[in-house]
C-alpha cells in the first residue's frame, strides 16, 4: 500500500513537473533593436547638359577659360559640355556644320560620368577656315542637348 | 564675305576630352575618313589603323573601304 502510494506520487510529481514546463510562460519578444541602417541615400542625380561653351583654347578642367562665338581662319575651336549627374554610360556627340548644314565633323565619346563632368571637343584644319557661320551641335545618346552658333572671320 | 557653301572640309581634325572617365569610346565615319586617318585623331598615329580594325572585324569587311554613318568602337589608347 506504502508502495503503491509513493508510485502514484512520484507519478503525479511527474504530470506536474510536465505540467509545468509545457505552461511555461511565453517570454514576450525582445524589444527591436534601436535602428543602425543607414538614411537612404539620396536619389542620383539624372544626368543632363548644364552648359556648352565655345572657346580658342581649354583648361585641364575641360572648361572653356574665355567663351567666345567668333573665331579667325586658324583658329583651333573648343567646345566644352558641362553636364551633371552620374550614368554608367552616355555618348556626347558634336555635329559641326557650315552654312545651311554643310558637315565639317562629326566626333562622340561616350563617358560614364559619376557627378559633375566636363567634356571637351575641338577641330582644327590643315588650310584656313572658310569664312561664315558655323554651329556646333550637342546631342547626348543621339538627342540634341542644345547647339551653339559661332563665326570665322 | 561667306566662303562657298561647298567647302572642302576633308582636311579637318579633331579630338576630345573628359573629366568623367570613358566608358568605351565610338566614332561614326563621315565622308573623307580612313582608318589611317581615324587612328591619327584617337591615338596620334596613324600606323594603329589595325587596332580599330581589329576591334570592328564585324562591320569591316575590307580594311580600304569603310563608308560614312559606320559606327566603330576604338579601343582605348
Amino acid at each position: 500500500m506504502t508502495r503503491l502510494r509513493r508510485t502514484a506520487w512520484a507519478a503525479g510529481l511527474g504530470v506536474a513537473t510536465i505540467g509545468t514546463v509545457s505552461c511555461k510562460k511565453k517570454e514576450a519578444p525582445p524589444p527591436p533593436a534601436e535602428s543602425t541602417a543607414p538614411a537612404p541615400a539620396p536619389a542620383a542625380t539624372p544626368f543632363a547638359v548644364q552648359s556648352i561653351e565655345l572657346g580658342k583654347s581649354i583648361g585641364s578642367d575641360k572648361k572653356v577659360p574665355s567663351p567666345s562665338t567668333t573665331f579667325g581662319r586658324h583658329d583651333t575651336i573648343y567646345v566644352s559640355v558641362a553636364t551633371d549627374g552620374a550614368a554608367p554610360s552616355k555618348t556626347i556627340a558634336a555635329k559641326w556644320t557650315f552654312q545651311s548644314g554643310q558637315t565639317v565633323k562629326e566626333q562622340s565619346q561616350t563617358i560614364a560620368p559619376t557627378g559633375p563632368a566636363a567634356t571637351e571637343f575641338h577641330i582644327s584644319k590643315g588650310g584656313p577656315w572658310p569664312a561664315g557661320k558655323y554651329k556646333v551641335e550637342i546631342l547626348v545618346d543621339g538627342s540634341s542637348a542644345g547647339t551653339k552658333d559661332f563665326e570665322i572671320k | 564675305m561667306p566662303d562657298d557653301k561647298n567647302a572642302d572640309f576633308s582636311d579637318v581634325e579633331g579630338g576630345g576630352s573628359s573629366t568623367a572617365p570613358p566608358a568605351g569610346r565610338t566614332y561614326t565615319v563621315v565622308k573623307g575618313d580612313s582608318l589611317s586617318k581615324i587612328a591619327k585623331q584617337f591615338y596620334g598615329n596613324a600606323s594603329q589603323w589595325k587596332r580599330i580594325y581589329e576591334a570592328n572585324k564585324d562591320v569591316i569587311k575590307n580594311p580600304d573601304l569603310i563608308y560614312p554613318g559606320q559606327t566603330f568602337k576604338i579601343p582605348e589608347g
